[in-house]
């Protein structure tokens, strides 16, 4: 089948798991027969046209800016549509398949030009990201629903997201279809110098290493274990904590850490190599994943992959693939004395930890290999066109 | 235990969303001073300081072209500004 796989994210564009999703779903589907064609924006040093293991990428600079965010996002939908317009007289595809709201618009007008079929995988919610407390966050869940609305199958990460956007935006249930998202597990096997890397970090041999990674925007959560901070340090001395990411919310977090009485123990990093993060996470004690609200929780799946144990908020798809105290660590939401409680659990229990660990290692081989997905993705693509393999 | 309400997204930032936006995300699509403020509506003055605050983040660079300062967002930069929207 003719894949055009449509994201306003793609590597080395990379933001949230997004990027990571395309690529990855992207090779999969591939390896599985299908002629995948990505269409996504410009990054500075990435080649407008790319050919890589069987993917097509069709990178497109806006050729028009403006400073206001919707009207930016409204122009680079244009010149994607131009580009989709510009390739379609060269390949017949056979479905689009749209990734979030973002790139909607430009999907929606070639359907009905190439009188073809949109799956549409909703990634997250502006609902739920941000609540809608600005007339911007109306429009954004406006364009969301009229995706939801243009497509023939929807498709989400978690039962949690099933019942957030059939219930949000009144859309048949039928229409929803659930497939997780995946992680490549090969990329986290090979072996680290692990007290080389944590002393790049200035974590010293007997101290323990906290670690939480994601974009500091507030729904992650990162205030809350920040907040776990001066609890934890009151039991256990030898903790040290490593925030992995950065977003609008970082300058914010600072703040909140340097009030804690505890800064010297907290490191902020900002963005980081794919490689310096699988070797920092491999390194680490413990993993907190404390969002507010996620929709799946990829970086849990990756830190579970990396074999250490993962302490989660009992949010969304997190309580799909965590079960408490068997691959993972649940704790409550919102609460710091949780995530402290969480913590302290996986530290004060090394056996214990390595059996997570290890219940882990086997639910990520197991349920949530990139193949496993495709496969599921490819039956979606069936369906919506009609197609009988 | 209550926490302080959101915080308004920091001036420097609203900027650099601008800068991104409006497209200066490599050299060739720099601009100066004079350019940002009359794209962003926001004082000259105003834009000067977001920028240097922005350079020493590293999420600005800057050209000279003619012996003006142009400045553009980087990549490191880019992905910030994304982090407000997804």
């Amino acid at each position: 089948m003719k894949v055009a796989m449509i994201s306003w994210e793609y590597p080395p564009r990379i933001v949230g798991g997004i990027a990571r999703h395309c690529e990855g779903l992207a090779r999969a589907l591939v390896k599985q027969g299908h002629e995948v064609h990505v269409f996504t924006l410009d990054f500075p040093g990435a080649p407008e046209y790319e050919e890589g293991g069987g993917i097509r990428v069709y990178r497109t600079r806006s050729e028009v800016g403006h400073p206001n965010f919707l009207s930016w996002v409204l122009l680079f939908n244009h010149f994607i549509e131009k580009r989709l317009a510009g390739v379609s007289k060269l390949v017949e595809f056979d479905v689009l398949h749209v990734h979030d709201w973002l790139t909607a618009p430009s999907s929606i007008a070639f359907k009905h030009f190439a009188k073809k079929p949109i799956v549409f995988t909703a990634h997250s919610t502006e609902h739920g990201r941000s609540g809608l407390h600005i007339p911007d966050s109306f429009t954004i869940d406006g364009l969301e629903w009229w995706a939801t609305y243009e497509a023939s199958k929807v498709i989400v990460t978690s039962n949690a997201m099933k019942h957030e956007v059939c219930g949000h935006f009144h859309i048949p249930w039928e229409k929803v279809d659930i497939i997780p998202n995946a992680i490549d597990p090969t990329k986290y096997q090979g072996s680290v110098d692990k007290w080389a890397i944590r002393s790049r970090y200035g974590i010293q041999p007997h101290e323990k290493l906290i670690l939480c990674v994601g974009r500091l925007v507030p729904q992650k959560g990162v205030e809350y274990f920040i907040h776990s901070v001066p609890i934890l340090a009151r039991r256990r001395p030898e903790a040290k904590f490593i925030i992995v990411g950065d977003g609008w919310y970082r300058d914010h977090l600072e703040w909140v850490a340097n009030t804690t009485g505890e800064r010297w123990r907290i490191t902020f990093t900002g963005f980081i190599s794919d490689g310096d993060l699988i070797a920092l996470t491999k390194s680490a004690d413990v993993m907190v994943v404390p969002s507010i609200y996620e929709p799946f929780g990829i970086v849990a799946l990756e830190g579970m992959a990396a074999g250490v144990p993962v302490v989660a908020s009992q949010v969304g798809g997190l309580t799909e693939f965590i079960e408490h105290d068997r691959t993972g660590v649940l704790v409550y939401s919102r609460n710091p004395e949780s995530i402290a409680w969480g913590v302290e659990h996986v530290l004060s229990n090394p056996d214990h930890a390595r059996w997570l660990v290890q219940n882990a290692l086997e639910i990520v081989q197991k349920s949530y290999s990139w193949e496993a997905i495709a496969k599921k993705t490819s039956r979606v693509y069936e369906e919506v066109t009609g197609a009988k393999r | 235990m209550s926490f302080t309400p959101l915080p308004p997204v920091p001036e420097e930032f609203q900027v650099l969303s601008m800068m991104h936006n409006i497209g200066a995300i490599t050299p060739d699509r720099s601009l100066s001073p004079d350019e940002l403020a009359m794209w962003t509506g926001i004082e000259i003055s105003i834009v000067r300081d977001c920028l240097q605050r922005l350079r020493e983040l590293g999420y600005v660079e800057h050209i000279e072209v003619s012996g003006v300062e142009k400045y553009h967002v980087t990549k490191v930069g880019i992905m910030k500004v994304l982090t407000l929207y997804s």
